[in-house]
């Protein structure tokens, strides 16, 4: 199987405070990989290292390698901006930008140059039909995108991300603010998307991750305990915290 | 747990007591700018009715003529309207991007120990006292515009003209401006830069196209803020305008005459209409920053929705 990024050693430190310990992982291409785990175990730090958004947290320093195409990404040589047009990302909050729905999803390839404005209406189309969001907006693309209920706006951000046509989405507890119908379609969504993306996703909600992921890594204490295949880690958890915390005794 | 009945009464009449308590704070309060509008109005519209003392003054004339002189008992405040104007948004033209990129600059971009130093810089300034920039624009500014002037060929009165109100004026409205943009900016959630970032978006592309745009509803008010001290600042005007007797005034060398210095010139040694007229143009400035502060809402209004 195709690898998407190989973790070797990874430490995260903030400041004195270790974040994650020597984490090993392989992360595989056209999959979705879960991340579950008790809150403040990690996983959604050790998410933000593959886009490098910690580089913005002031004190957080980073040793061992990630690598990604075979280079590691966090080699001097690696261009940041165009690390980011390759692995995207959704966050927790749905964050649309205040301006309006075109505007927002056509963001991203303004930002790389592009100002053809037929070629965006295409991206546009394109990535809020793969959103499946576009029947639901196409009447007003010029309409703020603050006016659509929270499922829309996670989706608008998904559409946005997916604009810029990258390989990895990561997902930050993507339908942890919204209610179940609109997390039951995103994660429709998801289904869809990972024939053309490695999706990686961190969730708390150990159903979500079973429903939808194809791998599960389950963080505990900055540490990577289980790491496997979906169906395994939940029917039979290799290690006595694992089945500890998929059955509900703790977390 | 035994509820003391007693007690809750008491505590129940205390709440009333508060509350009639602010209550008449916030009627003393708004009644101070009630007064304050009724005494200009009333003085202000004394000079045009009949059976005025002094002898009636004829209110076209008094709006719309291009000439102000005491001497002669002229007095048109119609191009000292538009004079203020000028001046006024003059100055926020030159002051608004600096101010709005200073404060990105102090929020976003410096690093902390600079950031912290160039806060403080700013809010110094926004407390110095109008008359020392009145000073420091009479000894230094007019010195500057004498010799620009002399540059183009063009002799000033000084040094007092229109360009040095505009430059005193955008160096007085600057902190204001930037003060409030920095609030605006720090106020942005911080989840949009970063989805910005994780766009592949610049750290320049992300502060233009998204900090500014969030916080443009805040940088606006600044704006407004802005523009109402311009328009209203009296004392380090009048040490530069160089008081015109008639206009308006276009060029920037020539010396010009704003509202707020006709109300202050010689207003301790005089009496009778040239006294009573003075609450007029205080008048027609109220209207003014009225009008224009409404105008202004407006344009943020429409701007913020976008």
């Amino acid at each position: 199987m195709e690898t998407s990024f190989i973790v070797k050693d990874l430490d995260l430190f903030y400041g004195d405070k270790q974040a994650l310990k020597k984490i090993n992982m392989e992360l595989y291409k056209n999959k979705v990989t879960a991340f579950i785990g008790p809150s403040g175990c990690g996983k959604s730090t050790f998410l933000r290292c593959l886009n490098r958004m910690n580089d913005l947290i002031e004190g957080c320093k980073i040793v061992g390698t990630i690598e990604k195409d075979g280079v590691n990404i966090y080699s001097s040589k690696t261009d940041i901006v165009d690390l980011r047009t390759k692995v995207g990302m959704v966050f927790q909050k749905p964050n649309p930008f205040p301006m309006s729905i075109f505007d927002n999803v056509a963001y991203g390839p303004r930002c790389q140059g592009l100002k053809d404005k037929k070629h965006l209406e295409e991206i546009v189309t394109k990535a809020l039909k793969q959103a499946a969001l576009y029947e639901e907006v196409k009447d007003r693309l010029n309409e703020s995108a603050l006016g659509l209920s929270g499922g829309q706006q996670q989706r608008l951000c998904i559409a946005r991300c997916i604009a810029m046509e990258p390989e990895v989405i990561l997902m930050d507890e993507p339908t942890s603010a919204l209610d179940p119908i609109a997390t039951a379609k995103i994660e429709e969504l998801i289904e869809e998307l990972k024939n053309d993306y490695t999706i990686i996703i961190v969730t708390h909600s150990m159903q979500q991750a079973s429903r939808i992921s194809d791998y599960t890594a389950f963080f505990l204490l900055g540490e990577v305990v289980e790491f496997d295949n979906t169906k395994l880690v939940f029917s039979t958890p290799k290690d006595k915290r694992t089945e500890d915390y998929i059955t509900g005794r703790f977390g | 747990m035994q509820v003391n009945k007693k007690y809750i009464k008491k505590n129940k009449t205390i709440d009333s007591i508060y509350k009639y308590f602010f209550m008449a704070m916030a009627i003393l309060a708004s009644s101070f700018i009630v007064l304050l509008v009724l005494f200009v109005f009333t003085k202000g519209i004394s000079p045009f009715l009949s059976g005025y003392e002094y002898g009636q003054v004829n209110f076209f004339d008094f709006l719309f003529g291009l000439t102000y002189r005491q001497d002669k008992g002229i007095y048109g405040v119609g191009f000292i309207i538009i004079n203020t104007f000028i001046s006024a948004f003059a100055a926020l033209i030159i002051s608004f991007p600096i101010s709005v990129l200073t404060a990105l600059f102090i929020v976003k971009i410096a690093p902390k120990n600079l950031s912290k130093v160039m806060q403080t810089i700013v809010e110094l300034l926004a407390s110095i006292p109008s008359i020392v920039y009145g000073v420091f624009a009479g000894g230094v500014i007019t010195g500057i515009v004498k010799d620009l002037a002399l540059l183009f060929g063009v002799s000033t009165a000084g040094g007092s003209s229109l360009l040095a109100v505009v430059i005193l004026l955008a160096i007085m409205i600057f902190p204001t401006i930037t003060s409030l943009s920095i609030s605006a900016i720090q106020a942005v959630d911080k989840d949009l830069e970063q989805a910005s970032l994780a766009l592949g978006a610049t750290k320049t592309q992300t502060n233009f196209k998204i900090v500014l745009i969030a916080a443009k509803s805040g940088i606006f008010a600044g704006a407004i803020l802005g523009i109402g001290r311009a328009f209203g600042e009296a004392t380090a005007v009048a040490m530069v305008a160089g008081n015109k007797l008639f206009g308006p005034t276009f060029n920037p060398f020539d010396i010009t005459r704003t509202l707020t210095t006709t109300m202050l010139a010689g207003l301790k040694e005089t009496s009778g209409l040239d006294y009573d007229i003075r609450f007029s143009v205080g008048l027609v400035l109220m209207v003014v920053i009225f009008v224009s502060n409404y105008i202004l809402n407006l344009v943020k209004k429409k701007v913020g929705n976008m």
